[in-house]
């Protein structure tokens, strides 16, 4: 593809698809925030982290941007006295995850602003396709 | 249209006509290229139109993601707009000949 409006729709649309892989994993992160073993003294879930790498496409001569690993965040869990719970260990106490919604929160938002500014580059180069055909157009 | 056109295209042997096509960007310039030629190979271009179809349907079925299938559709709009552009740049160069006083 030589077509550089062509490619840089393509670039765009591979960083829309790796945002939106990091919002899959924000969203994990966040359903289970509360998210304890089901044994007791067993671990609860674990955060999961995203990193990106870009790849490059000898089709159009540039570097896509794709999801390299979803890892796993190796920060120690809270622990909550609570003896009630099925997932308290002998002394009473719970492993609750790694989570802090603020962070997840941040994250979220950063998604967000990233796969908007990606959006953007595909509608300027739609208008770029579309006022150079329009040229064609209107010239008669 | 095209069959009528390309064989008028072929008929018609001016100069005028065979100047016509390279200038609509056609993909190999050929040293005999007709009007109807050109149009043809405009449709060629098509596939793409056929490409986002089947994007699109596999997306409704779950198998693509939303921004694989907007991006297909679009790469189709895009070359259909592309190509309906040029068509009709050629068209209306042909009129230009053909409405020409003798």
């Amino acid at each position: 593809m030589i077509d550089p409006i062509g490619a840089a729709i393509k670039i765009a649309g591979s960083g829309l698809e790796t945002q939106s892989a990091r919002l899959r994993v924000v969203a994990e992160n966040m359903a289970n925030a509360h998210s304890t073993g089901t044994t007791p003294g067993s671990d609860p879930y674990q955060r999961k982290t995203v990193t990106f790498e870009s790849q490059l496409d000898p089709a159009i001569e540039g570097n896509l941007v794709r999801v390299k690993k979803i890892g796993l965040d190796r920060a120690p869990f809270r622990v909550e006295h609570d003896p009630g719970n099925p997932a308290a260990d002998s002394k009473g106490f719970v492993k609750l995850p790694n989570i802090d919604l603020l962070t997840e929160m941040a994250d979220l938002r950063e998604a967000n602003r990233s796969y908007e500014a990606n959006l953007q580059v595909i509608k300027q180069a739609n208008s770029f396709t579309t006022s150079t055909l329009d040229l064609l157009r209107n010239s008669s | 249209m095209i069959p009528a056109l390309s064989l008028a295209g072929s008929l018609l042997g001016s100069p005028d006509v065979t100047q016509a096509a390279p200038a609509a960007g056609s993909s190999s310039p050929a040293a005999e290229t007709s009007f109807g030629d050109v149009l043809a190979k405009v449709g060629e271009a098509m596939e793409t139109l056929k490409n986002g179809e089947t994007t699109a349907i596999s997306g409704l079925q779950g198998q693509a993601s939303i921004q694989q299938v907007v991006e297909s559709v679009m790469n189709a709009e895009r070359s259909l707009q592309t190509a309906v552009a040029i068509r009709d740049k050629l068209v209306s160069a042909y009129q230009t000949i053909s409405q020409m006083p003798i």
